[in-house]
């Protein structure tokens, strides 16, 4: 069963308690798999015609009332700091925003440990300050359904004025729903409580729908800040993006040198991910590939590392276990349910295959861009950057980095916990170079009415 | 908050007037101040002993994987009584701080008659980082000790970084001997030397045969009979 058929299966609509027909789908709706879409990024230059296209967009954006029916297609709308003034909102309201995101991502490097080569004077130019107002998002099950929502959307477009497509870029991947690497990905998403669909028996409890939706209570037990009025604050989440450039070929150069034969890259590789290419978790399955466990949405996320302590089938430092920890006993007092995201990611480039090398990296033809969903998505990433993936002192591996994602000014090292002793390589490269990003606010659908016609 | 100099002669004058000022006000320093500066430069430092002056994110510095946080606030009526008890009945030993293992020390001193409060700590990492953290795993222990402080929103409040970073003061000067060691570094290393010398005592007992499990240990004694002075 795919992962939407199941959610579906799941729905108990008396469950409910979110404002569902206020809140963009894309919050709660799935990725479909396979997948197309594309992204595209608007720049306001004139406020009165920018609002106008956000008022009209608004009636292509479905809420996620019936978020588990099926569909073929669904646009989402998300606004940067610079979108919102562009578009004439309200100093007050402005104002109202977390400091994080009135800055910019840009604006926040340090914090984001965006520095060397992931700096942002380097970044694409569709992500210099300022320039990404509007960051419209179509997802769809396949490509015809995909050409009639682009065609809707860019009709809207064009019958606008004072907004300039700043560009677009198309994503898309088949049935496995792979990374650039070859691995499943988007596996593991949250539980929302009130979202009408229970966490799986086994699995993780729901988190707080306020860690996703604004307005809602938190895991504090209140609302996280709501930006003002509540018009435009309530229902709305924030989104994190962040363009990556996929260094596929080094990353399997440096598998190469490190395993031995065919058989133990594979092994290898799945140490540095966490999972299998197939998405079946290493802690369930610590000895090969299961295909079947990895497709399968009951069974591919539900585990914990209650019997993994020590990290000899799931290493600490393995990209998944880092960046959700579940219950591993971690040195630094946290709470691993408020880091949590909803993953919106997409993969864009030819399929992985074994024999890209770090000669065919030179085209950058390959990437991500990972996109998550999160109330606090702002605080939520410069945490992620700073202390999962730059770091290793939460886990106990003093600065070693997340082999996937981490950025390597100086080639890092990846320890893999075995009997009778560890084994530990170098030579970690930056295999996902940074090409930019931008904080967003994903208004609920009143609020993209209220900015739509400037009601303030 | 930055604060930069509080002498009210700067706001007069030009940025160069201030330049000359200062060389005149540090000049019969100078003989000392360059030897500092010298030794500083030509002493050959180990990597893993580096420190640098950072700011640790939004206030306060940052050296190494180290920061500092010095605050002044006022506290509530009373405040520096209830503090006091709470310090007492812990020994000063807060468990919850304890948990939290980025902290390498927390200092509070009351001043101005039990008025006033300075809070000065070490801590890893970067100020803002745990905060959130510590809103839902500690929120009482976190308001136990900061409602007494005057205008406290709450560790839960959307506000509350705001209202610590209004507090701040950035150190002038400040020192750190281990920069790149953190907290959970040092429990580790504490750990490590009892796991070793448990291993050492068991090669002994029982010496490898083979030449390079030999060579390996040798390497290794070698690299442990070095004690180092502690040279910052």
């Amino acid at each position: 069963m795919s992962i939407l058929a199941d959610l579906k299966a799941r729905f108990r609509r008396e469950h409910v308690t979110l404002q569902l027909d206020d809140i963009q789908a894309l919050i709660l709706r799935a990725r479909p798999e396979p997948y197309v879409g594309i992204h595209a990024m608007l720049h306001v230059n004139d406020a009165a015609g920018g609002r106008d296209l956000v008022r009209r967009m608004a009636d292509h954006v479905p809420s996620a009332g019936g978020w588990t029916d099926d569909r073929d297609a669904w646009m989402d709308v998300a606004i940067s700091h610079a979108g919102l003034q562009a578009l004439g909102v309200p100093e007050a309201s402005l104002a109202s925003f977390p400091l994080p995101f009135r800055q910019g991502m840009a604006a926040r490097a340090a914090q984001l440990r965006d520095v060397g080569e992931n700096a942002p004077e380097h970044w694409d130019d569709a992500f210099r300050p300022g320039t990404c107002h509007i960051a419209l998002t179509i997802y769809a099950r396949d490509e015809a359904a995909r050409d009639a929502a682009v065609a809707t959307a860019m009709g809207e477009l064009e019958r606008s004025h004072g907004v300039t497509l700043v560009g677009t870029h198309a994503f898309g991947a088949d049935a496995d729903a792979k990374n650039p690497f070859g691995f499943r990905d988007s596996i593991s998403q949250p539980a929302i409580a009130g979202g009408g669909v229970a966490p799986m028996p086994g699995q993780e409890r729901a988190i707080a729908a306020g860690e996703f939706i604004l307005g809602e209570n938190s895991e504090t037990g209140a609302p996280l800040a709501l930006p003002d009025p509540p018009e435009l604050g309530r229902n709305g989440s924030f989104v994190v993006l962040r363009k990556y450039e996929s260094r596929v070929g080094a990353f399997n150069d440096f598998v190469k040198r490190h395993a031995g034969s065919e058989g133990d890259e594979e092994r290898f590789a799945a140490k540095l991910f966490g999972r299998w290419r197939s998405g079946a978790p290493l802690v369930l399955n610590p000895d090969r590939d299961d295909p079947a466990l990895g497709a399968d949405p009951a069974r591919n996320n539900g585990f914990d590392f209650s019997k993994d302590p020590r990290g000899l089938a799931c290493p600490h430092g393995a990209h998944m276990r880092r960046l959700n920890p579940r219950d591993s006993a971690l040195t630094i007092l946290t709470d691993v349910n408020i880091h949590r995201i909803i993953r919106r990611s997409s993969t864009f480039g030819p399929k992985w295959s074994r024999d890209v090398t770090a000669a065919d990296d030179a085209k950058g033809e390959r990437g991500i861009f990972f996109i998550f969903i999160s109330a606090r998505a702002y605080d939520t990433i410069e945490f992620f950057q700073q202390e999962w993936i730059n770091r290793g002192n939460f886990i106990d591996l003093a600065d070693e980095r997340d082999p996937v994602v981490g950025l390597h000014e100086t080639p890092g090292t990846f320890t893999m916990p075995a009997t009778p002793v560890r084994r530990r390589v170098d030579g970690v490269t930056t295999f996902n170079r940074l090409r930019g990003g931008e904080y967003l606010f994903m208004p609920s659908l009143t609020a993209l009415r209220w900015i739509g016609e400037g009601r303030w | 908050m930055t604060q930069d100099s509080t002498d009210p002669r700067l706001a007069e004058e030009t940025a160069l007037q201030a330049i000359r000022r200062r060389i005149e006000e540090v000049a019969h320093d100078a003989p000392q101040l360059a030897k500092i500066a010298l030794e500083a430069m030509v002493r050959k430092h180990n990597p893993d002993l580096k420190g640098s002056a950072q700011s640790a994110g939004r206030a306060g510095r940052q050296s190494g994987n180290v920061s500092e946080l010095t605050a002044i606030a006022r506290l509530t009526p009373g405040g520096a009584e209830r503090l006091r008890r709470i310090f007492d009945l812990t020994n000063g030993n807060m468990d919850g701080a304890q948990r939290v293992s980025t902290l390498h020390d927390m200092r509070f001193v009351f001043f101005d008659n039990d008025t006033r409060i300075l809070f000065a700590t070490t801590y890893d990492g970067d100020w803002d980082t745990y905060i959130n953290d510590f809103a839902t795993k500690i929120p009482e222990l976190m308001d136990l000790l900061f409602a007494n402080v005057e205008g406290w929103p709450g560790i839960a409040s959307p506000d509350v970084k705001d209202f610590i970073a209004r507090l701040q003061i950035d150190a002038a000067g400040w020192f750190v001997s281990n920069p790149q060691v953190t907290v959970v570094d040092v429990r580790r290393y504490q750990r490590m030397d009892k796991a070793l010398a448990a291993f050492l005592d068991e090669v002994a007992a029982h010496p490898p045969q083979d030449e390079a499990t030999r060579r390996a240990l040798d390497a290794l004694s070698r690299a442990l009979s070095q004690p180092e002075g502690v040279d910052y």
